[in-house]
């Protein structure tokens, strides 16, 4: 049994360096045994041998035994061989090589006394020729030879002794250690010693019988074993017992090695003979002799892979699944089931037609086959009306006698029906399995996608130019440069050590990349941080640590993963949206791109929420808007790259990178959760600078919120948010401007750019750029030379709140303004202007001019109002005039009274002398109200932030209204006043806008006060009524206000 | 010598032996127990022991017809066995208290 190997190990402890294939002459011995097992006559000796397990000192035990039962031993011989000449002539053969070489050794000894030392056995492929030789010799001399082997009887003995004296003493120790080592494990039958024995020195050697391939039918592999297994045993023991020592197939549905059978055999004719007549196995085709090299990777085991929770496979069992991604649940202890979900193939209609079609004709027996292929149940949802025999609470089901789990299909499968390479799931499949997630909320586990897409790229790429370390085999250590990369051979040129300049191959199982701290890579291969780049941190063995470019994070990976990287920072694209991209994802919520993954990317949104998101979920890419307003809580303009702080919350403070409404998407370098990214509300930041040194007004002047009634009202707060010093281009831009004060005074220039306050000015003499306050420049007309006033009016500060009309009105006003020869005649003059008809767009305007009312102008007001008092509604307006610019005038009782009716409608009288075009007016008027009306009309609305809607819109998609608006009014200076107060009628206005169609979400947020005024769209005429009472008025305008409903 | 041949039909119920890998019906397993590791595993008449130590699973099937002096069968460590079929590579795990009751490492079902 297992004394050849023991006689094995000592040699090799003995001799470690010239191990020679001994296995040769052990499975000769072993053979040995094994033909005295059968062989009745000789078994006792020889069992009493294997029996006594680990004896190494056998060998020389033996050898005294050799010699003191020579003759025994030789009577054994022969009637072995009288026996024997009925058996098999291989059998045979190998006897007589066994009796001839105990024989041998004996004579050895007397002769070559070193070598017979301790390895008796140790014979090497010379021995066995010789043996052959030999044998054959003894066999016809057998007697011959126990003569001569009595004859030196003597000095044999003596020999022996002597070299047993030189040995007793290390042998014993030896035999002791060995015991030692390797007694114990022969408690545990036939193995054992095995496992100790390393598996490279059971390489095949010449001695070992040669493996032969066989051609047999595919897929009967199996069969065949057993059949030969049939024929061994049935010819075992009768005398043409098969020569063949074993066989075996390695078929399998992913072999290569489908079809063939392995035989091992000493000779090719066993084989034949062994073969011969056998079902499915052909060996008369060509029997393919493996090479000795080969033999191994013939028996080479590939280890399973393991399963984990959580890990994605495919079926294979159920037929009717085939190919389905599942997902392992659980796995057995024994490791040979797993169970998994997946998602089910009910047809349920169908099926319930072909059991009735079977019961019908009793013939067609197909109670649960698949029927016609049922199409891919698309939903996870789980329909249990329909069929389910029984309910349960836990929302599990059971359904012809399967287990249904939350609409998944929960069945324990047998590894082996479970494809669990190449598994390759798609993101579509897997978002099925997430989609169907037991609230419905999408919870992908992309880590665990991302492991088994790591599982199934497992092969490293090398690419010319890498640099490689050879970190197994013989070259272990060798660094150098792969120049060629063919299959699985990298061709590498050595930079360093003693091999440096010379090109090796090495095959890229022993390869891996070698890079230093400070390299700039980027990770290609299938980690979850595919495509990340970032720079080398660390590196122990084959793991790199680097932090990534884009959030800063450490991530350790295989250094097989990795490449220098060519490209900086390269990801941080999929398709058309990039980091920090605004993407609108349903109608009310869009959010910024905080990471981009390989097929999906992290989304946070407007509400502070992270969302996993694939490309296809987005509605689309909001454009960047670089002109974006907003009013941050303290009704300063923001506009994005500027720098706001929270107010309250976590304070974080940071460039604003998006305006949406009333959200602020800001990039801070403080954190870099969410890639720095955080979202907060308009009205919750505040300006820490504004871009390109913009001061803003509400730095000089006072709040804007504290001064604007409507902004007053707690309830308006939100949608009214303090309305922006500016819109859109500065009409002093490109401006032929002379400045007034200063260094420069006198100067002459065009204004290059403006900031609320200033102005950058180009002079004119010389080629330079100065910033001058916008007050110290008159605006002069660029062809005559003449100064235009109407320029003040757009100070800041000019379009207070009470500039409702929008910038629209604004351009036409200028121009109406500027253009009226009366311009010139500064504020005086222009009074009339105002009042002329054809300001009528500058009704709107009329609140902004009581804005302006900085001191300087409010005289000029004054004056106008007594120069306009002509007009009964002069009255009015300088009571306006008084209130918005002037809050004593507004403070004083006798304004009061006219916001007040107005907002009430008692005011209406006065109203009623303003004529019909009032209430329009003051429509128009409303700042806010009306603003955001036009801004949803124009489809807009998107752009803004509902803040900013307010303003922004008042500016740009409110000039129609406006100008609708403000046409009718002729009067509209009167009704300017009135709308800056009623606060209502905005919401009038306001409301129906998001009735007519616009997103609810957008109304509420942006106008609550709309909603709160008139909730009803319908209702909106009659808040209308209310606010214009005069009927008159009314009815003019309702054809006008007609269209722009239905435009909303 | 047990008839270890088994005919196709009840290949369904061959089970590998988790220890020496030696592949026999299930059956057999439980009226002669293991050949070669009966000693330890002791799966005669077992059925539990038979299912937790032999293995359904299993590879690449060996018949050895001459175990102590095939190569395979060295290659294989299946040197000390009985003569029989085997498997190149069974799946499966033992459970723990045979392991240790094993106390050596010399398991074989993953060579």
């Amino acid at each position: 049994m297992s004394d050849p190997r023991d006689h094995d190990q000592p040699d090799d402890s003995e001799e470690e360096e010239d191990f020679n294939p001994a296995p040769a002459d052990a499975s000769d011995d072993e053979g040995n045994g094994a033909g005295d097992n059968d062989d009745d006559v000789e078994s006792s000796p020889r069992q009493t041998r294997k029996a006594s397990p680990a004896r190494n000192e056998a060998a020389d035990d033996e050898d005294d035994e050799g010699e003191g039962d020579e003759e025994d031993v030789a009577g054994a011989n022969d009637d072995d061989e009288d026996e024997e000449e009925e058996d098999d002539e291989e059998d045979e053969e190998i006897q007589g090589h066994r009796r001839k070489r105990a024989r041998r050794k004996d004579k050895r000894s007397a002769f070559f006394e070193l070598e017979a030392e301790v390895d008796d056995e140790d014979e090497d492929e010379e021995d066995e020729d010789d043996a052959e030789h030999e044998g054959f010799i003894e066999h016809t001399e057998a007697g011959e030879a126990e003569q001569f082997a009595r004859e030196d009887d003597a000095r044999h003995r003596e020999l022996d002794r002597r070299r047993e004296m030189e040995n007793d003493m290390d042998l014993e120790q030896e035999a002791e250690r060995l015991k030692k080592q390797y007694g114990n494990k022969r408690s545990a039958r036939g193995m054992g010693e095995s496992a100790v024995v390393p598996q490279r020195l059971l390489l095949p050697s010449v001695d070992d019988p040669s493996i032969w391939g066989v051609r047999c039918k595919e897929g009967k592999e199996r069969e065949v074993v057993f059949s030969i297994m049939q024929r061994i045993q049935q010819k075992q023991g009768t005398k043409d017992e098969l020569g063949i020592t074993a066989a075996f197939e390695r078929g399998g549905p992913n072999s290569v090695m489908k079809g063939l059978i392995y035989v091992e055999a000493q000779r090719q004719t066993d084989i034949l003979q062994a073969l011969e007549g056998m079902l499915n196995v052909y060996p008369r085709t060509k029997l393919l002799l493996v090479d000795i090299k080969e033999m191994p990777d013939l028996l080479r085991v590939q280890k399973t892979p393991t399963l984990e929770p959580g890990a994605w496979v495919r079926l294979r069992r159920p037929p009717k699944h085939s190919g389905d991604l599942a997902q392992v649940i659980d796995i057995t202890d024994n490791g040979l089931e797993a169970r998994v979900k997946f998602i089910p193939r009910l047809d349920y209609g169908l099926r319930d037609d072909a059991l009735a079609a079977t019961t019908a004709d009793g013939k067609r027996k197909r109670p649960m086959g698949p029927g016609p292929k049922p199409p891919r149940s698309c939903s996870a949802r789980w329909r249990p009306e329909r069929d389910t025999p029984g309910t349960s609470p836990t929302n599990n089901w059971q359904y012809n006698g399967d287990e249904f789990e939350k609409g998944f299909q929960v069945k324990d499968i047998k590894i082996q029906h479970l494809t669990i390479k190449d598994v390759n799931p798609t993101l579509e499949e897997v978002t099925k399995f997430a989609s169907g997630g037991e609230d419905g909320v999408e919870n992908i586990d992309l880590k665990s996608l991302a492991a088994s897409l790591k599982d199934s790229t497992i092969n490293v790429t090398y690419l010319p130019g890498d640099v490689v370390e050879v970190y197994d085999g013989e070259q272990k250590g060798v660094v150098g440069k792969a120049t060629n990369v063919q299959g699985d051979i990298v061709t590498m040129e050595v930079v360093a050590g003693d091999l440096a300049g010379q090109t090796i191959e090495v095959p890229t199982k022993g390869l891996r990349k070698r890079f230093r701290p400070g390299d700039h890579v980027k990770v290609i291969g299938g980690s979850k941080y595919r495509e990340e780049v970032g720079m080398v941190v660390k590196i122990s063995e084959d793991r790199v640590t680097l932090l990534t470019d884009q959030t800063n994070t450490e991530i350790t990976v295989f250094s097989k993963d990795l490449r220098e990287a060519s490209d900086i920072g390269g990801q941080g694209s999929l398709g058309q949206y990039e980091m920090t991209d605004l993407v609108q994802l349903d109608p009310t919520t869009v959010g910024c791109i905080v990471k981009i993954d390989r097929e999906s990317m992290v989304i946070l949104d407007q509400n502070g929420d992270k969302r996993h998101v694939m490309p296809s979920q987005i509605a689309n890419k909001l454009p960047r808007r670089k002109l974006a307003v907003a009013a941050d809580r303290n009704g300063a303009e923001i506009r994005p790259d500027d720098v706001v702080k929270e107010y309250g919350g976590m304070g974080r403070q940071g460039k604003i990178v998006h305006i949406h409404r009333t959200y602020v998407f800001c990039h801070t370098n403080a954190t870099n959760e969410n890639a720095g990214i955080f979202v907060s509300k308009v009205s919750n930041v505040a300006t820490i600078s504004a871009k390109g040194g913009r001061i803003n007004a509400a730095a000089n002047t006072s709040d804007l919120s504290t001064m604007n009634p409507a902004a007053k009202r707690p309830e308006a707060k939100n949608n009214m948010g303090p309305p922006k010093q500016m819109f859109g281009r500065d009409r002093l831009i490109g401006q032929t401007v002379t400045i007034k004060k200063g260094g420069y005074k006198g100067l002459l220039g065009r204004v290059k750019d403006t900031t609320d306050t200033h102005a950058r000015i180009e002079l004119h003499t010389k080629s330079k750029i100065i910033s001058v306050a916008k007050t110290d420049v008159v605006v002069r007309d660029s062809v005559s030379g003449n100064v235009i006033k109407n320029y003040d009016s757009r100070k800041p500060g000019a379009f207070g709140m009470g500039r409702p009309g929008g910038d629209r009105a604004a351009p036409d006003w200028s121009n109406a303004g500027g253009r009226t020869p009366m311009a010139s005649a500064g504020s005086g003059g222009r009074t009339p202007a105002w009042k002329t008809p054809s300001a009528g767009g500058a009704g709107g305007r009329t609140p902004a001019w009581n804005r302006n009312g900085d001191g300087g102008r409010t005289p000029a007001w004054a004056a106008a109002d007594g120069s306009r008092t002509v007009n009964p509604y002069d009255g009015n307006r300088t009571a306006y005039g008084g209130s918005g610019g002037r809050t004593p005038a507004w403070s004083s009782g006798s304004k009061t009274p006219a916001p007040d009716s107005f907002g009430h409608g008692s005011k209406t009288p006065g109203y009623g002398g303003s004529g019909g075009s009032d209430p329009w007016g003051s429509g128009s008027k409303t700042p806010y109200g009306a603003a955001p009306t036009p801004g949803a009309s124009g489809g807009d609305t998107w752009g803004y932030t509902p803040g900013a809607s307010g303003g922004s819109g008042a500016y740009d998609a409110p000039t129609p209204g406006a100008g609708l608006l403000g046409a009718p009014t002729p009067a509209a200076m009167n009704a300017p006043t009135p709308g800056a107060y009623s606060a209502p009628t905005p919401g009038a206005m306001n409301a129906p806008t998001p009735g007519g169609g616009w997103q609810s979400g957008w109304g509420a947020d942006s106008a609550p006060t709309p909603a709160a005024a008139a909730p009803t769209p319908a209702a909106s005429g009659f808040s209308y009524a209310v606010n214009a009472p005069t009927p008159g008025a009314w009815a003019a305008e309702t054809p006008a206000a007609g269209p722009r409903y239905e435009d909303d | 010598m047990a008839n270890n041949f088994v005919p196709p039909g009840q290949h369904r119920y061959l089970r590998a032996c988790m220890v020496c890998s030696i592949v026999m019906t299930t059956s057999r397993f439980r009226h002669e127990g293991c050949p070669n590791c009966e000693d330890f595993l002791h799966l005669k008449n077992d059925t539990e022991a038979i299912e937790s130590c032999t293995s359904q699973v299993f590879e690449g099937l060996i018949t050895l017809a001459n175990p102590a002096r095939s190569w395979v069968a060295k290659w294989q460590r299946l040197d000390n066995y009985v003569q029989g079929v085997y498997a190149t590579k069974v799946s499966g795990q033992l459970p723990d208290e045979i392991r240790s009751a094993i106390e050596d490492e010399g398991h074989v079902y993953i060579p």
